[in-house]
């Protein structure tokens, strides 16, 4: 048998989420013979997969529906599907009181404005790690090749073609130090014809990409942070909240008009599977108070009386952090010349460019549908890959995900201007509005402090124990702090080192008079270190593959 | 160009256990719904194997994994040729399930010949490399037994290997200490104990070994002799839930606290640390028992049942003479049973009143171990144990003693409890060297056929047992925490050893028998059976016997053996013990002396310090204070685990303590699921604050 070229293939995608899966998927069904590799830095496919979430069924069938007909019928399907939504409230929490306003969001739907699109009534509540393991298997069954514990480190182009030619993996088998231990391997470069990027958000690789290729996004990306505990309550607790009901509230603890704290974001509470509830808080991470960290205000949500009632007795089963990319339609990277959203034979996918709609807070069904328009462009375009991400940019904005990020265009950049007392109003006003150009999430960092007391001091170690998160202990840390003078001179006498509140790991501590990240193998990934420190001094790079968080039911 | 078998396993990964894995009535864990993995060992041991080979530098030597097991197995197959092996062979057949070890080692073995035949053209230049033990098994028996099969070199626990001279010398871990030995000729067998660098997965590896095909061979391919069940010289006769399992696993948030729940946990203690020894009456003989019906030492509850049923129901009759039972009584029996005895077992339980003859006849034995001039503690407990098996099978202890001018250890055997001394000395038995104490201990076995021979679990007896227990065609059971003998009266078995372990890292309990065996043999970790008081009025036989040695005899040529200093004593009530998260020497002995110290005083009473395997690795500390599987087993009331992360090894070695607390950085910490009160932080910090609260504390 003819030896094969196994560091060679004609698709590899990065990222096995719902985008890179649904690519893979689409691809095998239009084209069989394709060779397709998907590498996923977790150990497990959906290990390192966390959302709300909330999912249009819609993006699944335009993926299943021909790709795997009959699939609906499947146990698994059944499972991953059994919550759909049948109870949507929206409620406005003050300190100690609840207010709803559901009414307020269906008026809205009714007069088209924007806020109509938070109706999820018809949606489902789903575990995207659940999601995206069931896809990976589909996937496999097809003929993809799913590889898990890959992390990619680089991403290589060749200069005078301007295409891709490899995919860097991380080097594997140094100590802490650096120094190599009998079982160094080198990082092998992957050779495609295509590469899809499909990192979720803030990808390494996507970044990486977006500067060596020159994209530019008109407004730079804006993030959210979002904290998720899964609890498992009673079957009574649980019929008491409601099987198919999802919750979303505005106001405590994260904006209490005119009084503060004045922050973007709000909470969510899920019916799930087999009596679970997911409780969660997203926050804008343009927060401007150097002691806030998020799971601080998901401790203060879930004492919230509202919130307390529903998850009485119950216990924490699992829990992550996630970052959101929000900036919207103007965060989208494109290459100036051509406006494709990745350049030539390389695309950008899902949450790594940014199709998050703001007004939905979903981005799920977004990342499924530019899967497979990447695929269906890919498989146009297989003799001249250099046109493949032109042809999905013409795709994409024919499709819906163009429409409805246009729609959402300027709502999250408004509330970041004007912040959410003043800037949810004038959204109202959407796209009449003018295109804000906004400070990056980190430059918002001031003195001031977020004053709301807490019951108890959040235990980050059981949080990180219920995020499952592992690395092999001696390697060098993968979280760098670019100059540590900074953090000694100007940072901690300002700031008091703020990574090491908000990290929700505890990777950050003060090691005799100096902020290092002294646990990396706590790190959950979620890259807030990144976005937030406030002189942009710390680097995630990727850790050897099969670390991370390992969510079952996120 | 050596070429190299790697033998590899698939097993429960007993690491990650979920609550639904355990039988709601029993409370038996039910291995098939555990997730299974690569066994950890052998991945280190597939390491350890291309380390090897680059080392020799030697590019066109072979790597053929070798795995037993159902088809799925062909997983961990995968998981070797992702990390460039060369060839994966899955030996899988029906025919081959239900195997103990001597069953999975005799076609492992036919196996390795097909192999040499067939791949490396009939070439004797091999190594064979296996993880120590498995983690579900934890027997360490197959590797050996393989070895003995093929007739060749065993060198087991290795820990590293150098390339010298044009060959390897190995490192391994020696009962007291450390020993660099290599080969005499190869093949070999080498088990490796502890290797850290396991081999990453390679994307082309991986690519390839998803669509590689793998090698399949069934029975009919390896003509192997001993398979599946017929082939099994042991039995599981019965599993259940280990009683001690259930941990508090209580998360103390801070130091003082913990002070507190450790002077309460101390003063609570039931104060007898009753080590999984059988705390059942002593058996009788039938002889000796006041009639033929009184059978209440079978080897299951239900057993002992239907006999009591029996008993009470000829008493109502006024029957005596089981001879006088005809056909009617036995109608009136089974009628009267509601259902709990059909003609068949009635007949079989009737059948089993009527024997008298003990199954097994001769002495019982213990394998005595020694160093540096005197008899290890393990053989002296072992000693006591036999003792008290001898005395209620009404035979005689015979201790089998080699070894060279060990004559004068004698007296303190017979002290110690034995009647009989088998001494077998030869110029060439001066060190251990397992191809010929075998020898000297298996001839030895067959020419007297001792009914039970009992061997420590020691790096020594663990390496020795299985290769005697297999050249004598005997069945072996390791690491017993209980031995008792008992009766299989409906299985027409009378006083049998009843041989007792935890399996599957100590998550259950199994209890097996000896079958198709001249004699009964297991091996029982140091520390779990209590040795007698020694009574010098005691007198006893030495039996002299003599032994053919030959220079081509021995396997190893020791290059370099290190004693450890001195031995540590684990019999205080408080151990302290330090893990890799002490970071150095020096702060391992200043924490855990710090804290001794301080116990000491406050609980008036001696402590004991130990170690993990990693902290002895690291040097923190010598070999004799490592507790765990490989060290030694430990049943303190309070056992203090600091910076110790719980690899199952050690905490198999600490199962018998009554209250385990754990402090640990790491939140994920294995040992928090299996302590009684855990703190989460740093020892640095931990231990000073904790020092102080004890000194305060009521």
């Amino acid at each position: 048998m003819e030896e094969k070229k196994y560091n060679q293939t004609n698709v590899l995608i990065v990222g096995a989420g719902p985008a890179g899966l649904a690519c893979a998927i689409r691809l095998k069904h239009k084209n069989p013979h394709l060779d397709v590799c998907v590498i996923e830095k977790g150990l497990d496919l959906g290990n390192n997969n966390l959302s709300g979430a909330v999912l249009e069924l819609e993006s699944l069938k335009n993926l299943l529906d021909a790709a795997c007909p009959g699939w609906e019928k499947t146990d698994d399907a059944k499972k991953i599907l059994e919550q759909k939504i049948v109870a949507d409230d929206f409620v406005f929490l003050t300190k100690k009181r609840s207010f709803g306003i559901s009414p307020f969001i269906k008026l809205a739907k009714l007069l088209h404005l924007g806020t109509g699109q938070l109706i999820h009534q018809g949606d489902y509540s789903v575990s995207i790690s659940m999601l995206t393991k069931w896809l990976g298997q589909i996937a496999k069954q097809m003929g993809v090749e799913v590889l898990c514990g890959f992390a990619a480190s680089d991403i290589l182009c060749d200069e005078l073609q301007g295409n891709v030619n490899a995919v860097k993996l991380v080097d594997q088998g140094l100590d802490k130090d650096g120094n190599r231990q009998p079982n160094f391997v080198e990082g092998e470069k992957i050779n495609a014809d295509f590469f899809v990027l499909a990192e979720g958000n803030d990808g390494l690789i996507s970044e990486k990409f977006i500067e060596k290729a020159g994209l530019k996004r008109r407004q730079q990306q804006l993030y959210s942070v979002g904290v998720k505990e899964l609890y498992k309550v009673t079957p009574e607790q649980f019929k008491k909240f409601g099987s198919g009901r999802v919750v979303h509230s505005l106001g405590y603890p994260l904006w209490q008009p005119l009084i503060g704290p004045d922050m973007f974001g709000g909470g969510i509470i899920y019916a799930g599977n087999d009596d679970h509830i997911s409780v969660g808080v997203i926050v804008g991470a343009d927060w401007k108070y150097h002691n806030f960290n998020p799971q601080d205000a998901l401790t203060l949500f879930k004492e919230h009386p509202f919130v307390k009632q529903l998850i009485e007795g119950g216990v924490v089963v699992e829990a992550g952090v996630k970052m959101i990319p929000e900036g919207g339609f103007c965060a989208i990277p494109k290459d100036p010349q051509t406006g494709s959203i990745g350049k030539n034979n390389c695309l950008i996918l899902g949450d790594s460019a940014g199709f998050v709609n703001m007004l939905k807070i979903k981005g799920l069904h977004n990342a499924v549908n530019s899967g497979i328009l990447a695929a269906d462009a890919i498989v146009t375009n297989l003799d001249k890959p250099k046109l493949a991400a032109r042809g999905y940019t013409e795709l994409v904005n024919k499709s819906n995900i163009y429409k409805e990020m246009l729609s959402a265009c300027t709502f999250r950049q408004t509330v970041a201007k004007f912040g959410p007392t003043f800037g949810i109003p004038l959204s109202v006003l959407g796209n009449l509005l003018p295109k804000f150009t906004v400070e990056k999430d980190y430059e918002a960092m001031t003195t001031a402090s977020y004053d709301l007391k807490l019951p108890i001091d959040f235990d980050k170690n059981t949080f990180i124990a219920l995020a499952g998160t592992h690395h092999r202990e001696d390697q060098p840390s993968h979280l760098k702090i670019i100059d540590k003078e900074i953090c000694r001179l100007k940072c901690t006498p300002k700031f008091k080192s703020p990574c090491i509140t908000f990290c929700p790991a505890g990777v950050y501590e003060t090691v005799s008079g100096e902020v290092k990240p002294a646990n990396p193998s706590n790190c959950i990934h979620c890259k807030t270190c990144q976005r937030k420190c406030p002189f942009d001094n710390i680097r995630w790079t990727v850790p050897e593959g099969g670390g991370g968080p390992r969510y079952k039911r996120l | 160009m050596s070429n190299y078998i790697v033998l590899v396993k698939q097993v429960p990964d007993v690491s990650r256990i979920t609550d639904n894995a355990f039988d709601p009535e029993s409370g038996t864990l039910i291995r098939s719904r555990l997730v299974n993995v690569i066994n950890d060992l052998d991945t280190q041991a597939f390491a350890f194997a291309s380390q090897m080979k680059k080392m020799s530098g030697d590019n066109n030597g072979k790597i053929v994994c070798l795995s037993m097991g159902p088809p799925m197995a062909e997983e961990v197959l995968k998981y070797c040729l992702a990390r460039s092996a060369d060839i994966g062979i899955l030996l899988t057949d029906k025919a081959l399930g239900g195997a103990d070890t001597c069953a999975t080692a005799n076609p492992l073995a036919f196996a390795v010949r097909k192999i040499v035949a067939e791949i490396f053209n009939g070439s004797n230049d091999y190594y064979i490399l296996a993880g120590m033990q498995s983690v579900d098994g934890d027997t360490a028996q197959v590797p050996a037994q393989v070895a003995e099969e093929l007739q060749i070199s065993c060198l087991a626990y290795v820990t590293g290997v150098e390339f010298k001279n044009n060959r390897f010398e190995f490192k391994r871990i020696i009962s007291d200490g450390s020993q660099i030995a290599s080969v005499r000729k190869l093949p070999a067998v080498i088990t490796v104990a502890k290797y850290e660098f396991p081999l990453f997965a390679s994307f082309t590896g991986t690519r390839k070994a998803d669509k590689a095909q793998l090698i399949r061979w069934g029975v009919d391919d390896i003509k192997a002799t001993h398979i599946g069940v017929k082939g099994s010289k042991t039995s599981v006769i019965r599993v259940f839930p280990p009683g001690k399992s259930t941990r508090k696993c209580q998360h103390v948030t801070d130091a003082a606290k913990l002070a507190d729940i450790i002077l309460k946990s101390y003063a609570e203690s039931s104060g007898s640390s009753e080590s999984g020894d059988s705390h059942l009456s002593k058996y009788a003989l039938p002889a000796n028992r006041k009639n033929l019906i009184s059978r209440t030492f079978e080897t299951t509850i239900k057993e002992n049942e239907d006999y009591k049923i029996l008993a009470n129901k000829l008493v109502s009759l006024g029957i005596t003479d089981i001879s006088k039972i005809d056909d009617a009584i036995k109608e009136r029996i089974i009628q009267d049973s509601n259902g709990h005895f059909h003609k068949k077992s009635l007949e079989d339980v009737l059948a089993g009143c009527a024997l008298t003859q003990p199954t097994f006849t001769g002495e019982v034995w213990v394998a005595a171990e020694h160093s540096n001039g005197g008899i290890s503690p393990a053989t002296l407990e072992l000693i006591g144990k036999a003792r008290e098996l001898a005395d209620s099978l009404q035979t005689k202890v015979g201790v089998c003693l080699v070894g060279s001018g060990v004559e004068g250890l004698c007296n303190e055997l017979i002290v110690s409890g034995a009647d009989n001394i088998y001494l077998v000395e030869h110029n060439l038995l001066n060190v251990f060297d397992p191809c010929c104490y075998r020898k000297a201990m298996s001839d030895c076995i067959s020419k007297y056929w001792p009914q039970i021979v009992l061997f420590a679990a020691t790096p020594q007896g663990r390496m020795l047992a299985p290769m005697v227990a297999y050249r004598t065609g005997c069945g072996l059971t390791a690491d017993c925490t209980s031995l008792d003998i008992r009766d299989s009266s409906r299985k027409g078995q009378i006083a049998i050893l009843l041989q007792t372990r935890p399996a599957l890292g100590g998550n259950v309990m199994a209890s097996i028998c000896t079958r198709n065996s001249k004699s009964q043999m297991a091996t029982a970790r140091p520390g779990v059976m209590k040795k007698l008081a020694p009574d010098y009025s005691r007198k006893g036989n030495i039996l002299k016997q003599s032994i053919d040695l030959t220079e081509s005899d021995l396997s190893l040529d020791i290059i370099k053996t290190e004693q450890s200093q001195g031995s540590a004593d684990f019999s205080a009530p408080v151990i302290v013990s330090g893990g890799k998260g002490m970071q150095n020497r020096d702060s391992y002995d200043r924490l855990v002396n710090k804290l001794c110290n301080a116990l000491t005083i406050k609980l008036k009473t001696t402590v004991n310090k130990g170690a993990s395997r990693a902290a002895v690795e690291h040097g923190f500390i010598d070999r004799p204070y490592q507790v765990g599987q490989t060290g030694t087993s430990v049943g303190p009331k309070i056992y203090i685990a600091l910076g110790i992360s719980g690899a199952i090894q050690h905490m198999i070695g600490i199962a018998n303590a009554e209250t385990i607390i754990a402090v640990n950085t790491d939140p994920n910490a294995p040992i928090f699921k299996q302590c009684d009160y855990y703190l989460v932080g740093h020892v640095e910090e931990v231990v000073p604050l904790l020092t102080e609260s004890l000194k305060m504390g009521t």
